[in-house]
């Protein structure tokens, strides 16, 4: 991961010595790509500013132990993505005992699928887990060893995850083609 | 498919719902969060002996000066953390005025001695200014009864939809706030001159402004809060919309409002004009004012330690920086300032106690087995669900 750049670095030196319109520019410049990092992951608007914000917030009350010759996204993107997949479990948890329960129901379309088509549409088929290093690789854009970093996760790991990820789409976008 | 490139064009071009509006929510939260935190300085991170030393300073200076003249005026720095040891029956109360506590098997009266009267058959109460009379509630049901009097009814009225959230208005006690479902109603203090006020309230208890007798404040169901002249329905202000807050509270000399919700606390003049926000952490939490001043105590949960922190701001251009009272593991749940302003009653739920902060010394003390006391058992239920909601030490000016 490059370092963080100049600008950036003073922002958070100001933030760090209390300037609110340090913090502004930082969220400003960060909030976008967090925002719809955990949509892609949870698909669910409402959950998606909730983890964005949730980590916003988390950011600022670790602020004074950040490192600030480190970069800000990758930190920000951890917490990020690791919330979003834990809820994204949690959501799947839930869908499977509602369908155990409720299984002669009609679907209420509560855990539709958001998108449309095309390769967003393939991407709520795929497991929390393997839509999160999708997002992590092409959305934001990290290298799959910075990837296993983030997550804490073996690179062999990350990179199987990725093919999975791709083949799946792949297919299901092959499938919706035909 | 060819494959990355198309993945990441596609993903790229995605934008969540109502991106802009999201960062518009989230913004004052965070910047709320951000001016609530501590923050280390550069003297903080790297002079630590230094900061030890004076510390100590300090701290001989406020054991060497008395207390009123303590390092933050009236109400002290800190109180020791340890858990005093609770007294196992409340035999009395440390200031003067009877309190009305909201437990889960109704109202209750304390007298000074301690002594309880359950104001039953009710459901909550809510005491009218000099506690003569409460103002009560059960399922459809107003009423106002004596609490002295073996709890005799001097009016009643029985509305469609269900009751709550009555609230007597601090000067003249000439009218009661009620919400009856979604409708906020007003009543003479008489039980006659039954109004609506609003059609569609949050679900939020109203709470009148003091000095202010017959402006009442409130909050929509879009999260605003307005203040009603009662007189004539007549909107004084009304403000954006926000979290619809559990609590209002105004200060006693009716030129604050604070509304707290379960992520943020707002606060305001008495014309209307925002203060601050500042950003909540997920628990529970409820906020007193200090008697007599812009100063109040906030319960800060945090789930990281699973603590509960009593914290001292102020209600002016700026919360300040937050002042530590006292903390525990576990929630705090209801507070209460007596009446003479020198008492802060807070209800510890997880052991079950009261705590008594002296405010103005750092002396707490602390009194067992308070669910039981106000007809709850703890031995099938969690203490969290027969612990009492609410109370009130009489004669509050913001209830």
């Amino acid at each position: 991961m490059v370092g963080p750049g100049r600008q950036e670095r003073a922002w958070i030196r100001g933030a760090q010595s209390g300037s609110a319109s340090d913090l502004e520019a930082l969220f400003r410049e960060h909030w976008p790509r967090a925002h719809r990092a955990a949509y892609l992951v949870v698909q669910d608007a409402a959950a998606a500013e909730d983890i964005a914000q949730e980590a916003f917030l988390a950011a600022v009350r670790n602020l004074d132990r950040f490192d600030r010759r480190r970069p800000f996204a990758p930190w920000l993107h951890r917490i990020v993505v690791n919330r979003a997949i834990d809820w994204a479990r949690t959501r799947k948890l839930r869908r499977e005992t509602a369908e155990i329960e409720h299984s002669d129901e009609a679907d209420t379309g509560e855990f539709g699928n958001p998108f449309s088509d095309g390769v967003a549409a393939g991407l709520s088929a795929l497991q929390p887990e393997h839509r999160a290093v999708i997002v992590l690789r092409y959305l934001l854009e990290y290298t799959p060893g910075e990837i296993a970093d983030l997550l804490e996760l073996p690179r062999g790991t990350v990179n199987s995850r990725l093919r999975r990820g791709l083949d799946r789409l792949e297919e299901i976008l092959d499938r919706g083609q035909r | 498919m060819s494959g990355d490139t198309e993945v990441r064009r596609a993903l790229q071009r995605i934008q969540a719902p109502d991106e802009l509006e999201a960062q518009r929510r989230a913004w004052p939260l965070v910047r709320g969060a951000f001016e609530a935190r501590e923050p280390v300085t550069w003297h903080r991170r790297n002079l630590i002996p230094l900061l030890a030393a004076a510390a100590v300073v300090v701290l001989l200076a406020a054991v060497l000066s008395p207390p009123g003249r303590a390092l933050v005026g009236s109400v002290r720095d800190a109180f020791e953390s340890e858990a005093p040891k609770a007294k196992p029956a409340l035999t009395s109360l440390p200031a003067p005025g009877p309190l009305l506590v909201n437990s889960p098997t109704g109202p209750w009266m304390v007298r000074s001695d301690g002594s309880t009267r359950h104001l039953t058959p009710w459901w909550e109460g809510a005491w009218s200014p000099q506690a003569k009379f409460v103002a009560v509630t059960r399922a459809h049901q107003l009423a106002a009864i004596d609490p002295h009097a073996q709890g005799e009814v001097h009016w009643t009225v029985s509305r469609r939809g269900a009751v709550h959230a009555a609230r007597w208005s601090p000067q003249a006690g000439d009218r009661v706030a009620y919400l009856n479902g979604r409708q906020l109603r007003v009543i003479a203090g008489d039980g006659t001159d039954d109004g609506v006020l609003r059609r569609r309230v949050g679900a939020t208890p109203p709470a009148w402004r003091p000095g202010g007798d017959r402006e009442l404040a409130f909050a929509t169901i879009d999260g605003r809060i307005e203040l009603a002249e009662t007189d004539d329905g007549r909107t004084v202000w009304r403000t954006r919309p926000g979290e619809v807050p559990t609590q209002l509270a105004w200060s006693e000399d009716g030129k604050r409002l604070l509304a707290l919700g379960p992520r943020t606390l707002r606060a305001w003049t008495d014309n209307g004009q925002k203060l601050w926000t500042i950003g909540l952490p997920v628990g529970p939490s409820g906020i007193a004012f200090v008697r007599g001043s812009h100063r109040f105590v906030l319960i800060r949960y945090s789930a990281a330690t699973g603590r509960s922190d009593l914290v001292l701001y102020q209600a002016e251009s700026n919360p300040g920086e937050a002042r530590f009272l006292w903390s525990a593991a576990g929630d705090f749940g209801s507070m209460a300032m007596s009446p003479n302003g020198k008492w802060l009653l807070v209800g510890w739920v997880n052991a079950n106690e009261w705590l008594f902060l002296r405010l103005t010394a750092s002396k707490v003390t602390a009194v067992s087995g308070i669910a039981e006391l106000f007809g709850g058992s703890t031995r099938r239920k969690r203490v969290e669900d027969v612990f009492p909601k609410s109370v009130s030490w009489c004669c509050p000016a913001s209830p």
